[in-house]
Protein backbone atom coordinates (compact mmCIF):
# COMPACT_ATOMS: atom_id res chain seq x y z
CA UNK A 1 0.00 0.00 0.00
CA UNK A 2 1.01 3.15 -0.89
CA UNK A 3 2.39 5.24 2.45
CA UNK A 4 0.93 8.58 2.40
CA UNK A 5 1.22 11.49 5.10
CA UNK A 6 -1.46 13.75 5.84
CA UNK A 7 -0.74 17.41 5.53
CA UNK A 8 -2.93 20.31 6.81
CA UNK A 9 -3.72 23.28 4.42
CA UNK A 10 -0.76 25.06 4.78
CA UNK A 11 1.11 22.12 3.45
CA UNK A 12 2.83 21.17 6.58
CA UNK A 13 2.91 17.98 8.87
CA UNK A 14 1.73 20.00 11.58
CA UNK A 15 -0.46 22.74 11.91
CA UNK A 16 1.28 26.25 11.66
CA UNK A 17 1.52 29.06 13.83
CA UNK A 18 3.04 31.81 14.77
CA UNK A 19 3.40 35.48 17.11
CA UNK A 20 3.76 38.79 16.23
CA UNK A 21 3.46 41.01 19.41
CA UNK A 22 -0.01 40.86 21.15
CA UNK A 23 -1.37 38.98 18.17
CA UNK A 24 -0.95 34.95 17.51
CA UNK A 25 -2.14 33.58 13.97
CA UNK A 26 -2.19 30.13 14.44
CA UNK A 27 -4.28 27.30 11.58
CA UNK A 28 -6.98 25.56 12.65
CA UNK A 29 -6.33 22.00 11.00
CA UNK A 30 -9.38 20.71 13.62
CA UNK A 31 -12.29 22.62 12.73
CA UNK A 32 -15.25 20.81 10.62
CA UNK A 33 -17.18 22.85 8.45
CA UNK A 34 -21.01 22.27 6.81
CA UNK A 35 -23.28 24.62 4.82
CA UNK A 36 -26.88 24.23 5.90
CA UNK A 37 -29.44 25.47 3.68
CA UNK A 38 -33.27 26.06 3.90
CA UNK A 39 -35.37 24.55 1.33
CA UNK A 40 -38.27 26.58 -0.17
CA UNK A 41 -41.04 27.40 1.82
CA UNK A 42 -38.96 25.34 5.18
CA UNK A 43 -38.94 26.34 8.85
CA UNK A 44 -35.65 27.08 10.46
CA UNK A 45 -34.32 24.49 12.25
CA UNK A 46 -32.63 24.07 15.12
CA UNK A 47 -29.39 21.41 14.49
CA UNK A 48 -27.89 19.68 17.06
CA UNK A 49 -29.76 21.92 19.79
CA UNK A 50 -28.43 25.24 18.20
CA UNK A 51 -30.19 28.04 17.58
CA UNK A 52 -29.06 29.36 14.13
CA UNK A 53 -28.06 33.03 13.94
CA UNK A 54 -29.46 36.19 12.16
CA UNK A 55 -27.67 37.85 9.38
CA UNK A 56 -24.34 38.90 10.07
CA UNK A 57 -24.65 36.58 12.80
CA UNK A 58 -22.37 33.96 14.68
CA UNK A 59 -23.59 31.62 17.96
CA UNK A 60 -21.38 29.19 20.16
CA UNK A 61 -22.94 26.43 22.12
CA UNK A 62 -23.64 22.36 22.75
CA UNK A 63 -19.66 22.07 21.45
CA UNK A 64 -21.02 23.31 17.78
CA UNK A 65 -21.36 26.39 16.31
CA UNK A 66 -23.05 28.53 13.52
CA UNK A 67 -22.53 31.56 11.18
CA UNK A 68 -25.13 33.13 8.56
CA UNK A 69 -23.41 33.25 4.97
CA UNK A 70 -27.16 34.14 3.13
CA UNK A 71 -30.78 34.35 3.45
CA UNK A 72 -31.13 30.99 5.01
CA UNK A 73 -28.31 29.63 4.67
CA UNK A 74 -25.68 29.08 7.61
CA UNK A 75 -22.36 27.36 8.25
CA UNK A 76 -21.85 24.88 11.03
CA UNK A 77 -18.43 24.72 12.90
CA UNK A 78 -17.64 21.70 15.02
CA UNK A 79 -14.20 22.44 16.78
CA UNK A 80 -11.84 19.49 16.55
CA UNK A 81 -14.41 17.31 14.72
CA UNK A 82 -12.23 17.72 11.08
CA UNK A 83 -11.72 13.55 10.51
CA UNK A 84 -15.54 13.11 11.67
CA UNK A 85 -18.57 12.97 9.61
CA UNK A 86 -19.27 16.38 10.51
CA UNK A 87 -21.91 16.60 7.19
CA UNK A 88 -23.36 13.31 7.64
CA UNK A 89 -24.34 13.93 11.47
CA UNK A 90 -25.93 17.16 10.81
CA UNK A 91 -27.89 16.25 7.66
CA UNK A 92 -29.00 13.58 10.64
CA UNK A 93 -30.04 16.46 12.70
CA UNK A 94 -31.72 18.16 9.68
CA UNK A 95 -33.13 16.19 7.50
CA UNK A 96 -35.49 18.75 5.83
CA UNK A 97 -32.43 21.38 4.85
CA UNK A 98 -29.72 20.82 1.89
CA UNK A 99 -26.52 20.08 3.91
CA UNK A 100 -23.13 19.95 2.17
CA UNK A 101 -19.72 19.29 3.35
CA UNK A 102 -17.29 22.27 3.63
CA UNK A 103 -14.62 21.13 5.78
CA UNK A 104 -12.13 20.19 2.87
CA UNK A 105 -12.85 23.31 0.98
CA UNK A 106 -11.75 25.98 3.82
CA UNK A 107 -8.39 26.57 5.74
CA UNK A 108 -9.60 28.38 8.90
CA UNK A 109 -6.77 31.02 10.81
CA UNK A 110 -7.56 31.37 14.15
CA UNK A 111 -5.93 34.86 15.36
CA UNK A 112 -6.15 35.94 19.29
CA UNK A 113 -4.56 38.52 21.02
CA UNK A 114 -2.71 38.93 24.72
CA UNK A 115 -3.88 42.69 25.22
CA UNK A 116 -7.05 42.92 24.80
CA UNK A 117 -9.28 43.72 21.86
CA UNK A 118 -7.57 46.68 19.82
CA UNK A 119 -4.80 44.73 18.28
CA UNK A 120 -7.77 42.66 16.87
CA UNK A 121 -9.61 45.90 15.55
CA UNK A 122 -5.99 47.14 14.36
CA UNK A 123 -5.34 44.03 12.30
CA UNK A 124 -9.23 44.69 10.95
CA UNK A 125 -8.66 48.00 10.15
CA UNK A 126 -5.25 46.99 8.16
CA UNK A 127 -7.03 44.24 6.35
CA UNK A 128 -10.84 44.38 5.46
CA UNK A 129 -13.24 47.19 5.13
CA UNK A 130 -15.60 46.41 7.39
CA UNK A 131 -16.47 48.42 10.47
CA UNK A 132 -14.21 46.98 12.94
CA UNK A 133 -15.76 49.23 16.49
CA UNK A 134 -19.10 47.79 15.42
CA UNK A 135 -17.90 44.52 14.78
CA UNK A 136 -18.43 42.61 18.06
CA UNK A 137 -18.08 39.17 19.60
CA UNK A 138 -21.06 37.34 17.86
CA UNK A 139 -20.66 39.14 14.58
CA UNK A 140 -19.41 37.12 10.77
CA UNK A 141 -19.60 38.30 7.23
CA UNK A 142 -18.16 37.39 4.21
CA UNK A 143 -16.15 39.88 2.45
CA UNK A 144 -12.91 40.62 0.66
CA UNK A 145 -9.45 40.53 1.84
CA UNK A 146 -6.65 41.40 -0.64
CA UNK A 147 -9.19 39.92 -3.65
CA UNK A 148 -10.03 36.88 -1.86
CA UNK A 149 -13.04 36.14 -0.62
CA UNK A 150 -13.18 35.11 3.56
CA UNK A 151 -15.47 34.48 6.19
CA UNK A 152 -14.54 36.78 8.83
CA UNK A 153 -15.83 36.05 12.40
CA UNK A 154 -15.73 38.18 15.86
CA UNK A 155 -15.66 34.61 18.51
CA UNK A 156 -14.62 36.83 21.13
CA UNK A 157 -12.77 40.41 22.02
CA UNK A 158 -9.70 38.97 21.70
CA UNK A 159 -10.70 36.14 18.93
CA UNK A 160 -11.04 36.63 15.11
CA UNK A 161 -11.28 33.90 13.08
CA UNK A 162 -10.55 33.98 9.20
CA UNK A 163 -11.73 31.32 6.88
CA UNK A 164 -10.91 31.45 3.14
CA UNK A 165 -10.39 29.14 0.30
CA UNK A 166 -8.30 25.88 0.93
CA UNK A 167 -6.80 26.29 -2.24
CA UNK A 168 -5.45 30.10 -1.13
CA UNK A 169 -4.20 29.43 2.32
CA UNK A 170 -0.20 29.88 1.42
CA UNK A 171 -2.08 33.88 0.33
CA UNK A 172 -4.03 34.16 2.62
CA UNK A 173 -1.86 33.54 5.46
CA UNK A 174 0.78 35.47 3.70
CA UNK A 175 -1.58 38.48 3.94
CA UNK A 176 -2.54 37.79 7.46
CA UNK A 177 0.83 37.27 8.66
CA UNK A 178 2.10 40.10 6.91
CA UNK A 179 -0.73 42.86 8.27
CA UNK A 180 0.29 41.22 11.64
CA UNK A 181 4.45 41.78 11.76
CA UNK A 182 3.71 45.52 10.24
CA UNK A 183 1.73 46.03 13.31
CA UNK A 184 4.17 45.34 15.30
CA UNK A 185 6.55 47.77 14.17
CA UNK A 186 3.50 50.50 14.43
CA UNK A 187 3.62 52.58 17.86
CA UNK A 188 0.00 51.80 19.70
CA UNK B 1 -19.53 53.98 -2.36
CA UNK B 2 -21.03 52.08 0.23
CA UNK B 3 -24.41 50.26 -0.36
CA UNK B 4 -27.20 50.28 2.42
CA UNK B 5 -27.78 46.54 2.31
CA UNK B 6 -31.24 46.25 3.84
CA UNK B 7 -29.63 42.62 5.85
CA UNK B 8 -26.39 43.74 6.83
CA UNK B 9 -26.01 47.64 6.34
CA UNK B 10 -23.87 49.61 4.82
CA UNK B 11 -20.78 47.74 2.83
CA UNK B 12 -18.62 49.05 0.69
CA UNK B 13 -19.53 48.75 -3.03
CA UNK B 14 -15.82 46.87 -3.93
CA UNK B 15 -17.92 43.65 -2.65
CA UNK B 16 -20.77 44.15 -5.18
CA UNK B 17 -20.93 43.97 -9.09
CA UNK B 18 -23.16 45.44 -11.37
CA UNK B 19 -25.71 44.00 -13.26
CA UNK B 20 -28.17 47.43 -15.08
CA UNK B 21 -31.68 48.37 -15.18
CA UNK B 22 -33.62 46.40 -12.56
CA UNK B 23 -36.24 46.08 -15.05
CA UNK B 24 -34.37 43.10 -16.21
CA UNK B 25 -36.65 41.65 -13.74
CA UNK B 26 -39.73 42.11 -15.70
CA UNK B 27 -38.94 39.22 -18.17
CA UNK B 28 -41.71 38.81 -20.83
CA UNK B 29 -43.76 36.06 -21.75
CA UNK B 30 -41.98 33.84 -24.15
CA UNK B 31 -45.19 32.08 -25.25
CA UNK B 32 -47.67 35.44 -25.80
CA UNK B 33 -48.30 37.53 -28.80
CA UNK B 34 -45.51 39.44 -30.00
CA UNK B 35 -43.11 37.59 -27.40
CA UNK B 36 -39.91 38.32 -30.26
CA UNK B 37 -40.72 41.98 -30.26
CA UNK B 38 -40.74 42.32 -26.25
CA UNK B 39 -37.73 39.98 -26.05
CA UNK B 40 -36.31 42.36 -28.22
CA UNK B 41 -37.05 45.18 -26.22
CA UNK B 42 -35.95 43.11 -23.28
CA UNK B 43 -32.23 42.27 -24.14
CA UNK B 44 -31.49 45.31 -26.45
CA UNK B 45 -33.13 48.40 -25.04
CA UNK B 46 -32.33 50.43 -22.15
CA UNK B 47 -33.77 52.84 -20.64
CA UNK B 48 -30.34 55.62 -20.01
CA UNK B 49 -32.08 58.25 -17.17
CA UNK B 50 -29.43 61.15 -15.93
CA UNK B 51 -31.23 61.01 -12.57
CA UNK B 52 -32.56 58.48 -10.14
CA UNK B 53 -31.99 55.19 -11.28
CA UNK B 54 -33.21 51.55 -9.92
CA UNK B 55 -30.34 48.83 -10.66
CA UNK B 56 -29.84 45.23 -9.64
CA UNK B 57 -26.47 44.71 -7.89
CA UNK B 58 -25.13 41.18 -6.83
CA UNK B 59 -23.56 41.22 -3.37
CA UNK B 60 -20.67 38.95 -4.77
CA UNK B 61 -18.33 39.07 -1.41
CA UNK B 62 -21.05 39.20 1.06
CA UNK B 63 -23.97 36.82 1.11
CA UNK B 64 -24.45 36.69 -2.59
CA UNK B 65 -27.81 38.22 -2.35
CA UNK B 66 -29.31 40.41 -5.20
CA UNK B 67 -30.45 43.95 -4.19
CA UNK B 68 -32.16 46.21 -6.13
CA UNK B 69 -30.10 49.52 -5.33
CA UNK B 70 -31.97 53.27 -6.20
CA UNK B 71 -28.94 55.60 -7.15
CA UNK B 72 -29.05 58.91 -9.08
CA UNK B 73 -26.82 58.44 -12.28
CA UNK B 74 -25.97 62.48 -11.88
CA UNK B 75 -24.73 62.30 -8.43
CA UNK B 76 -23.97 58.74 -7.60
CA UNK B 77 -25.97 59.40 -4.44
CA UNK B 78 -27.19 55.81 -3.11
CA UNK B 79 -31.25 57.01 -1.74
CA UNK B 80 -32.02 53.06 -0.97
CA UNK B 81 -31.31 49.16 -1.75
CA UNK B 82 -33.70 46.93 -1.10
CA UNK B 83 -33.66 42.82 -1.52
CA UNK B 84 -34.42 42.06 -5.37
CA UNK B 85 -36.55 38.65 -4.29
CA UNK B 86 -38.61 40.66 -1.74
CA UNK B 87 -39.69 43.02 -5.17
CA UNK B 88 -40.32 40.02 -7.50
CA UNK B 89 -42.27 38.20 -5.14
CA UNK B 90 -44.36 41.40 -4.32
CA UNK B 91 -44.41 42.38 -8.15
CA UNK B 92 -46.07 38.20 -8.19
CA UNK B 93 -48.56 39.21 -5.05
CA UNK B 94 -46.29 37.51 -2.91
CA UNK B 95 -46.83 34.32 -3.47
CA UNK B 96 -43.48 31.57 -3.46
Amino acid sequence: MTDLSPITALGGAVPRSVSFGALSLSENTGLALASLSLRRGASQPVPMGLQLPGPGGWTAGNGVAAFWTGPGQWMLEGEGRAEESFARELKSRAPDCSVTEQTDGFVAIEIASAAGPEPIRALMRKLVNIDAAGFGPGCATRTGLEHMTVFVIRRAEDRLAIIGMRSLAGSLWHALAQAAARLEGEPA
Amino acid sequence: MLIPHPLLGLRDAQEFTYLGDAALLNRPDGMAEGAAEAFNDYVYLRDNPAGVHRELWFHEQGDRSWLIVTRNTVTHEILGAELARDVALAAKGGAQ
